[in-house]
């Protein structure tokens, strides 16, 4: 890939993705109706100056249903990110840190999760976890399982960073200078870890967007009425056999835009690193 | 010609007896070597049996913390002690009591976890509650299908990357390299359940769906290797020396590379394994995956403490081999 086409397509992902994070800040005011409006008078409607993309078998407009639906995804799997990330940070800066014994178990908690396939584990767990709860604590607990479930990758690529760091000469300097503890870690582990730690997070994203989207589409993500990006797929299981229209497919393609985006400037972070 | 003919003899016979003398020498320091070579084997075998033995024990120490793991969170679930079948209006309330009490009989989760390891022992994996079978049957009926599923899927994953990245290594075509990253990442950011629900609807095996979510990462590291392998020097001079791109693919640059590429096998299981289960779910397959779903549904304790320790199995098991083949790979190459 030449250095012009890696412009283009970084910055079309960069503008889509400015352009779908507008769009879920501004969903009351683009979005003709609440995500929970029925008009009862057209159910599986085609789309129509009235509803763009139609509306589905409750009679809810469907595009106000997406953008709902991306504000969830979109700053939530952030939020979840942002979870794992911590605890990676936690358990592989710590087991970086300390090294011996400490972190072989640390690393053996690790395995332990990595040795489970994490789609496995996260479905059986939200399987296990009440389905009948409210639509906000779906959300939430869906988010949150994301979080505590998704550290594991993470926290081997943050432990052999700060292992790393432990060797090295500065820090062998700093350490001799009488830094130490709590110290040692604000001033010279973190701030170096920062690269990969925000790397992790920017990783996590499109990973946690996609297993939400797994769950909803298994019905064991976020509840109705509250829509996301996962959820929206389920119509797909009922509606495509009974109602064929191009319009059902949209959500799809908007996670596949959406988490493509992402998948394009990791890529690209990656070459730059 | 008269007075050269006996020195000509005099040294034929020296050479042949320095021959017979080198020939001699040579089978001994053979048979040296041979015995030299064996008795080093035999001294790499004992630290290969040290680390074959540490990796079992870790196989084991996961294995039973991760069922220790899987039953404390389905102990711990909400409704864990509720039963759909107390719904039942023709149950009569002794019917109801008893399984209440079956219940709470499990509610110990030590007690549970202790008396299921000494039946594990003796072969005995217990008998699921929601299905009224014994899960070694279960697991019996449907382990070879999810198998079958993961062979081919691992299979047709590797076979379609190794063959796309190979092919725009040695074509240099922009064209097909964008094509290649475009649908690459299209399955990337494809929901397996999503892409299963596809498959349902144009009837296309299961199998394919799997492979497909799994080819966009086995393309990328292998594309990636092979672009590194370009610059690098035995390449270059392979290259120079007129070696054609086969013989350069497959002389210098796969075997620098398989270590990594064995190490990717382990891992692109383990993907394969937990992208099986919403596939197995919304395509009806029935599997390991579909089977751990219903046992997730009806809260059936004995049955996925089970599969859970069997997939753990199955994840760790395929990276230990990895990893020994990766490790005799190293050392033989060494």
């Amino acid at each position: 890939m030449t250095g012009r086409e890696t412009t283009w397509t970084q910055k079309l992902a960069v503008g889509l993705l400015a352009a779908a994070l507008f769009a879920t800040l501004f969903a009351g005011y683009l979005a003709p109706s609440g995500y929970q409006t029925q008009f009862r008078e057209a159910t599986n409607a085609r789309s129509s100056t009235g509803h763009l993309l139609g509306t589905d078998d409750l009679g809810r407009d469907r595009f106000s249903r997406v953008l709902y639906g991306m504000r969830i995804s979109l700053f939530l799997a952030p939020l979840a990110a942002a979870l794992s990330t911590l605890l990676a940070a936690l358990v592989g800066g710590l087991a970086g840190y300390l090294g011996g014994t400490a972190e072989r178990c640390c690393l053996f908690v690790v395995d332990l999760f990595l040795s489970i396939p994490w789609l496995f584990l996260l479905i059986t767990v939200r399987a296990l976890l009440p389905l009948n709860i409210s639509p906000q604590a779906s959300v939430l607990t869906t988010f949150l399982l994301l979080g505590i479930l998704g550290w594991a990758a993470s926290a081997r690529v943050i432990c052999a960073g700060a292992r790393n760091l432990m060797a090295s000469d500065f820090l062998w300097l700093a350490r001799a200078s009488g830094f130490s503890g709590a110290k040692l870690v604000r001033l010279h582990l973190l701030p170096n870890l920062r690269p990969a730690l925000l790397a992790q997070f920017a990783i996590s994203i499109p990973v946690f967007i996609i297993a939400e989207a797994n769950l909803g589409a298994l019905g064991l993500g976020v509840s109705e009425p509250l829509p996301s990006l996962g959820s929206l797929l389920r119509e797909l299981q009922s509606g495509v056999l009974l109602h064929p229209s191009p319009w059902q497919f949209v959500p799809l393609a908007v996670l596949l835009v959406v988490v493509g985006c992402f998948q394009i400037l990791i890529n690209q972070l990656e070459v730059t690193a | 010609m008269g007075a050269a003919g006996p020195t000509k003899v005099f040294a034929r016979t020296n050479d042949f007896q320095d021959g017979v003398f080198l020939s001699q020498r040579l089978r001994r320091f053979k048979m040296g070597n041979n015995i030299k070579s064996a008795a080093s084997s035999l001294t790499n075998l004992r630290p290969m049996c040290s680390d074959l033995s540490i990796r079992l024990a870790r196989l084991m120490a996961i294995m039973l913390v991760a069922g220790m793991l899987g039953a404390t969170l389905i102990r711990l679930a909400p409704g864990f002690s509720a039963d759909e079948q107390e719904l039942n209006s023709k149950l009569s309330a002794s019917s109801i009591l008893a399984l209440r009490q079956a219940r709470t009989a499990d509610s110990n989760i030590l007690a549970f976890y202790g008396k299921y390891l000494s039946s594990l022992v003796r072969g005995d994996l217990g008998a699921s509650r929601s299905l009224g079978e014994p899960v070694k049957e279960l697991i019996r009926e449907r382990l070879p299908i999810t198998l079958q599923g993961l062979c081919i899927a691992l299979a047709l994953a590797w076979l379609t990357a190794l063959a796309l990245a190979v092919a725009i290594e040695f074509s240099h075509s922009q064209l097909l390299a964008f094509g290649a990253e475009g649908l690459s990442g299209a399955f990337l950011s494809t929901p397996a359940a999503v892409l299963a629900l596809l498959f349902v609807l144009l009837r296309w095996p299961p199998e394919l769906a799997a492979a497909l979510l799994v080819f966009p990462r086995i393309y990328r590291y292998c594309s990636s290797l092979l672009h590194q392998s370009r610059d690098l020097p035995y390449v270059l001079v392979a290259r120079a020396k007129g070696a054609g791109p086969w013989r350069v693919l497959l002389w210098h640059t796969l075997p620098a590379f398989l270590p990594q590429l064995l190490a990717l096998l382990g891992v692109s299981f383990s993907i394969v394994l937990g992208v099986l289960l919403p596939i197995e779910v919304i395509c009806d397959v029935p599997g390991i995956g579909q089977l751990a779903w219903q046992a997730a549904e009806a809260r059936d304790l004995p049955l996925l403490v089970n599969l859970t320790l069997l997939v753990t199995f199955m994840t760790v098991f395929a990276t230990m081999l990895s990893d020994i083949a990766r490790g005799a790979f190293t050392r033989a190459t060494a």
